[in-house]
C-alpha cells in the first residue's frame, strides 16, 4: 500500500507539471518578442507522459506510476496584418504565438480532473493504511 | 507452536490473504489512475473473482484436511502469487474493450473509481473481521492469565 501512495504521488506531480505548462501557454499567448527583442513569438509547450516512475525508490515503484517523458515546444505562429506595429515585417505582418486560449482552458480542466482523481486514489490508500494500523491498537 | 495455531485458526489466514490481495490491487488501481492521460496506455487489472474462486478452493481443501485450524495452502492463480513469507505479487493483464480515445488510451474513469471503492470496501471488511477475530483471541488470553 505504501507503493500505492507513491504511484498516486507520481500522477499528482505529472498533472501539476502539465498545469504549469498550460499556465505558461496562456500567460504567453500574446508574447511576440524573444529575450533579444526580436519578433520571435512564444512557442506552445506540450507535456508528454509515459508509464513508470524513474524517480521511485523501489523496483516495483519504478515500474508503476507515471512520469513526464518530455516537454516539447510546438513550432508555429500566426501572422496578423498590423502594418502600424513596430515589429511588422516588410509586408505589414507580425508573428503571434499559435495558442488557442479555449483549447488551453479545456486542457487545464482535464488536468485538474485527473489531479483530483489521483487525490481520490491517495485518500483511498490512506484510508486503507489507517484501517491496517487499527489492527495494532 | 501454540501461537501459530492461534493465528492459523478459523478465518484468520483467509482474511489476512484477502487484505493482502486488496492492498496489492490498490497499487494497480492507483497506477491506472496515474496514467489517465498517458498516450497508448491500457489500464491493467487482476480478476478478484478468480482470486476468490482460488481462495474458496484453498479454504475447502483446508477444511477437509485439518478441520478449521490448519495452515491455508493457497495455490495462487495466473495473476496472483503468494510467496512463502505471505507477500502477494500480482501479474495484472490488460482489459480489452472500451472505445479508444484519440491518444490511444482506453481509460474509463468511472469504472476505475468503482473498482477502487469496491477494493477499499473489501480491505475494510477483511480488516474489521480480522480485528474481531483478534479481539476474541485477546479476550480468551486475558481470561487465562
Amino acid at each position: 500500500m505504501y507503493g500505492a501512495l507513491e504511484v498516486s504521488t507520481s500522477g499528482l506531480i505529472a498533472q501539476r507539471t502539465r498545469l504549469e505548462a498550460i499556465t505558461e501557454n496562456i500567460v504567453n499567448k500574446d508574447t511576440i518578442l524573444d529575450a533579444a527583442g526580436n519578433n520571435n513569438p512564444f512557442q506552445r509547450r506540450v507535456v508528454f507522459f509515459a508509464p513508470g516512475n524513474p524517480a521511485a525508490a523501489t523496483a516495483a515503484g519504478k515500474a508503476q506510476g507515471v512520469h513526464v517523458s518530455s516537454i516539447e515546444q510546438e513550432p508555429g505562429f500566426e501572422l496578423r496584418y498590423e502594418p502600424g506595429n513596430a515589429y511588422a515585417d516588410g509586408n505589414g505582418f507580425v508573428k503571434y504565438p499559435s495558442i488557442n486560449p479555449v483549447f488551453e482552458q479545456l486542457n487545464a480542466y482535464e488536468a485538474g480532473r485527473a489531479y483530483e482523481a489521483n487525490i481520490a486514489a491517495a485518500e483511498a490508500t490512506k484510508t486503507m493504511m489507517a484501517q491496517a494500523l487499527r489492527l495494532l491498537a | 507452536m501454540f501461537i501459530q495455531e492461534l493465528t492459523n485458526s478459523g478465518a484468520i489466514p483467509s482474511l489476512e490473504l484477502m487484505a493482502r490481495f486488496a492492498g496489492a490491487r490498490q497499487r494497480v488501481i492507483a497506477h491506472n489512475i496515474a496514467n489517465l492521460d498517458t498516450p497508448d496506455f491500457r489500464p491493467l487489472d487482476v480478476s478478484p473473482q478468480e482470486f476468490q474462486k482460488a481462495l474458496g478452493k484453498a479454504i475447502e481443501a483446508r477444511r477437509q484436511a485439518t478441520g478449521e485450524n490448519g495452515p491455508l495452502e493457497f495455490k495462487g492463480t495466473d495473476q496472483v502469487k503468494v510467496a512463502a513469507d505471505g507477500t502477494v505479487s500480482l501479474n495484472p493483464s490488460t482489459a480489452s474493450g472500451n472505445i479508444l480515445f484519440q491518444d490511444r488510451n482506453n481509460r474509463d474513469l468511472e469504472s476505475l473509481m468503482a473498482q477502487q471503492s469496491e477494493n477499499v470496501a473489501v480491505f475494510r471488511t477483511s480488516v474489521e473481521l480480522l480485528r474481531s477475530r483478534y479481539a476474541v483471541l485477546q479476550s480468551a488470553i486475558s481470561e487465562r492469565v
